[in-house]
């Protein structure tokens, strides 16, 4: 179960407990106000949410459905209307949580003034790591987002995609146990973009874990271990990949080797003998079918929440 | 340029006599409660009146625990680094081309015929550099933090472990390092011109028939005479500020390059001024008028004298002269001979009143400094007796003596205050004179740039340098600020006067409303309006004070303790303004 009822009640040490999970909100909500206090939008309304320690969560929903607030409230970069934040155990607003944390911004939003060099330098020194050991990282980290070529380049000549690259290297300089990736693939290459999901998948066995809302279904899926997906600020769903997906009413065969005739009668073939079954499984949706359905059913029954998944 | 008696305050004196210390944790105390008071009132509308107490109460609370001791040299030298990466992107180095353009322009418009062109020249570097210097310090300041909220590249600075004062502070040191790169750029650029464009020579232009006397060529818009001794060595008159070394090679007279316009005299001062009246009794000086407010007068043929007493002067400090200034004033009550300067006597006596020199008499220089001296053997008297005396053995032999000045001409006044004269040991190098001045003005620029990134951390850029312009208007004319509160202007205050000025309301008559009430509602308001922003002019560095950039042209060495004020004070506003962006950082949405 990734929200629970009774959150409230938990013994205070659950919080404390660096092994369970990374962050965990609790009766989550934000209004935004205008200079005079009026309320303008609520941006997000009770959201309960865990993201477990070595997983990949998705955070899924259409434009202004909350993702961004969300994330911003994890960093601290905004601060709650109502309810709590705790990444790490500690209130997001907390600046010690972010020595464990590396953040992709949506836009890179990285100094363009500065070269790749030196942009990891300046990210490296605000984490208060020394001069050798951030040498090393800088040369790794360059190397493995593949911008050798482009190490002394001011940023502002930077393709979109080679800005993605080094604001992943900038995500990673403290080698972080926790990465908020907003948007990861935006602006790649099909390559660039099949390259960055290995490096998800690559940083989550090496332990790490993973924040990541994207616009790109196919990445979400292809990539997480768990998705929350939320609209006008509710979340509509939460649960693994692999559940949501399953549409359990419908049987799928994938057969191979039968004849036009023993097609004709498949169902009689398969109840009685003949041919061979490769495959019978449930069949899946794709994440695309799944969200628009959801935001569908949402718009139809706005504050309802959907029970596809299981954890 | 006049020294005043705070001029001379020593660096204890200021702090403790003169309650400087006092009056900055007045202003501390007051502005503390202010924020906490300000930032619980917000945090009680946000939170409740329970929650907002303890929110506010952690926020003063992290700071010593968390954000003080936890502060990374490294984390502020990379937003330092950052910074001074930031100006140059801005091309902000452009100002020093504009400066030499300026200075090459400059010439043309710097009057030649000015009596101290040395001071000319001293003024406009100093006042160029200093209006440039802060404006640059004025505009990068206001505009990073906001620039960075804007672009949001602040994303990526508060998701990483960098507290709101390693923010402020980084952004301070790396204004303040290309600032001072600038500055100093400037100030070198300055002293070439100053020097260059003060160097001149002359010819010996004619020689009396006994070779001892001459006159100089006519150059740069002057001439001088000069005079030489036995062993054919001698300096000219002083015009333009001043003087030349004339030497007698063979035949040939050669003067030298000028002297004594690039000064820094340290003077040392009376440690008091004493008058008597006409009638010979003690009295504080005769006030001649509006115009007297800084010095008392005595009168002339009479028994009124001008007494200043010095101590602690030490004979090692003179070899056998002993070189002083004199700086006093005239009031004439008839026009009289007016080429003829108003007369007086001078003598030099021993505390005790029983050892005194001749008296010798001099003419007052009006405007100028009249550089004078007197040898350590002279002529006087001990108990009325004529005797030779040695200066420190009969009139100061504890190291203090007292100076004893009367005019000669009856009705005529001479008005002089405690630093009217002064005694001159040794100058200063100039140069380490000028570098002070620049110090100064890199105080001012360093203050203005706390200001600037305070603001920044809670207004948008635009209205961060009108705040900061604010400031810096309050404090250049702090003193007509105190003007308006402190006396009784005519015309009212703000509200009165945008009565009168519609209802053309003459300001010599009172204001009459016909509702009594609805007046005195103006006149207190007006009166709170005054006084609040009274208070405010308070909380700004006085800029008008820190400006030195008189001591320098007038040739006065910059005294130590008077720096070592305005580096207190600036430290004082840059712990300040911190503590103001802390507060703001710390409780600033910066993704809002």
């Amino acid at each position: 179960m990734a929200t629970s009822p009774d959150l409230e009640n938990r013994p205070a040490t659950y919080d404390n407990d660096p092994t369970k999970t990374i962050v965990e909100t609790r009766n989550l909500g934000k209004v935004y106000r205008d200079f005079w206090g009026r309320k303008e939008v609520q941006a997000l309304k009770s959201l309960d949410l865990e993201v477990r320690r070595g997983e990949i969560f998705g955070l899924l929903g259409p434009n202004g459905s909350g993702k961004s607030t969300t994330i911003k409230l994890m960093l601290g970069l905004l601060f709650p209307t109502q309810g709590r934040v705790f990444v790490f155990g500690k209130e997001a607003t907390d600046v010690s949580k972010n020595e464990r944390i590396g953040y992709l911004p949506e836009e890179s939003y990285l100094y363009k003034f500065l070269n790749a060099e030196e942009t990891l330098d300046f990210y490296g020194r605000l984490f208060d790591i020394p001069a050798d050991v951030r040498r090393q990282r800088i040369e790794n980290l360059i190397k493995m987002v593949k911008l050798e070529h482009a190490r002394k380049r001011q940023l502002k000549e930077y393709s979109k995609g080679m800005t993605r690259r080094i604001g992943l290297a900038q995500a990673l300089i403290n080698e972080p146990e926790f990465l908020v990736l907003d948007e990861p693939t935006t602006g790649l290459d099909p390559l660039g973009t099949r390259d960055m999901k290995d490096l998800i998948l690559r940083l989550r066995d090496e332990g790490k874990t993973i924040l990541m809302c994207s616009h790109q279904l196919a990445d979400v899926q292809d990539v997480c271990d768990r998705v929350a997906i939320l609209h006008q600020g509710e979340l509509k769903e939460l649960g693994r990949v692999d559940s949501l997906l399953k549409i359990q009413d419908l049987t799928e065969i994938h057969a191979s080797g039968l004849t036009d005739d023993a097609k004709r009668q498949i169902r009689e073939i398969i109840e009685k003998t003949g041919g061979k079954v490769d495959r019978m499984d449930n069949p899946t949706t794709t994440m695309e079918d799944l969200f628009l359905e959801i935001v569908k059913e949402s718009e139809q029954r706005p504050g309802r929440r959907g029970g596809r998944g299981g954890n | 340029m006049r020294l005043n008696p705070d001029h001379f305050w020593t660096y204890g004196e200021w702090l403790f006599q003169h309650n400087a210390l006092r009056d900055g944790a007045i202003l501390s105390v007051v502005l503390a409660l202010l924020g906490f008071v300000i930032g619980y009132i917000v945090s009680v509308f946000k939170h409740g009146p329970s929650e907002g107490f303890l929110r506010v109460s952690q926020i003063i609370g992290q700071l010593f625990t968390v954000d003080l001791p936890k502060m990374s040299f490294r984390r502020i030298y990379a937003v330092a680094k950052l910074a001074v990466k930031e100006s140059i992107r801005k091309k902000i180095l452009v100002l020093i081309a504009i400066f030499i353009v300026a200075m090459m322009f400059a010439g043309w418009y710097l009057d030649p015929d000015a009596d101290s062109p040395a001071r000319l020249y001293i003024v406009f570097v100093l006042t160029a550099t200093n209006y440039l210097v802060i404006l640059l310090g004025l505009f990068i300041s206001c505009f990073s933090i906001p620039a960075d909220i804007k672009n949001r590249t602040i994303y990526t600075i508060t998701t990483k472990p960098v507290r709101p004062l390693e923010l402020f502070l980084g952004r301070v040191l790396g204004f303040t390092a290309i600032g001072t790169f600038v500055l100093a750029t400037m100030g070198l650029l300055s002293y070439v011109f100053v020097v260059r464009g003060l160097d001149h020579g002359h010819q010996a232009a004619s020689l009396d028939p006994t070779g001892r006397a001459g006159e100089t060529s006519f150059d740069s818009r002057h001439r001088h005479t000069f005079t030489l001794n036995s062993e054919g060595r001698g300096t000219t008159n002083e015009a333009k500020g001043h003087r030349h070394i004339v030497t007698k090679v063979g035949d040939k007279v050669v003067v030298g390059g000028p002297i004594d316009d690039l000064t820094a005299r340290i003077p040392i001062y009376a440690k008091g001024l004493s008058f008597t009246g006409r009638d010979g009794e003690k009295n504080e000086g005769y006030n001649v008028g509006y115009m007297s407010e800084y010095q008392k007068y005595i009168e002339g043929d009479s028994l009124s004298r001008a007494v200043w007493r010095f101590e602690g002067v030490d004979n090692s400090l003179f070899k056998d002269v002993i070189l002083y200034d004199l700086t006093i004033s005239a009031f004439r009550t008839y026009k009289g001979d007016i080429v003829t300067p108003v007369g007086g006597l001078i003598h030099f006596r021993s505390s005790d009143g029983r050892v005194k020199s001749e008296d010798e008499p001099f003419k007052v220089k009006e405007f100028q400094v009249d550089r004078r001296s007197v040898r350590t053997k002279l002529k006087g008297f001990i108990d009325d007796k004529p005797a030779d005396l040695d200066f420190f053995k009969d009139i100061a032999a504890d190291g203090s003596f007292e100076v004893v000045i009367r005019c000669q001409d009856r009705g005529q006044y001479l008005g002089m205050a405690a630093a009217d004269i002064y005694l001159r040991p040794a100058d200063l190098q100039f140069w380490w004179n000028f570098v002070k001045g620049y110090i100064s003005i890199w105080l001012q620029m360093f203050i203005v740039i706390c200001f600037g990134v305070m603001f920044s951390t809670f207004l948008s850029g635009p209205v961060a340098v009108i705040a900061t312009v604010a400031a810096l208007v309050l404090g250049f004319f702090g003193f007509f600020v105190d003007t308006l509160v402190n006396t009784t202007s005519k015309g009212g205050g703000p509200i009165e006067s945008l009565i009168r000025l519609p209802t053309q309301m003459g300001s010599q008559i009172d204001m009459e409303l016909g509702n009594e009430t609805l007046q005195k509602a103006i006149t207190f308001v007006d009166r709170g309006i005054l006084l609040a922003v009274s208070q405010l002019k308070n909380a700004v560095p006085n800029f008008s004070q820190l400006d030195t950039a008189n001591f320098v042209a007038y040739g006065y060495n910059l005294f130590g303790g008077l720096l070592a004020r305005h580096l207190t004070i600036a430290f004082g506003y840059f712990v300040l303004t911190a503590l103001v962006s802390y507060f703001f950082l710390k409780t600033r949405e910066m993704a809002a």
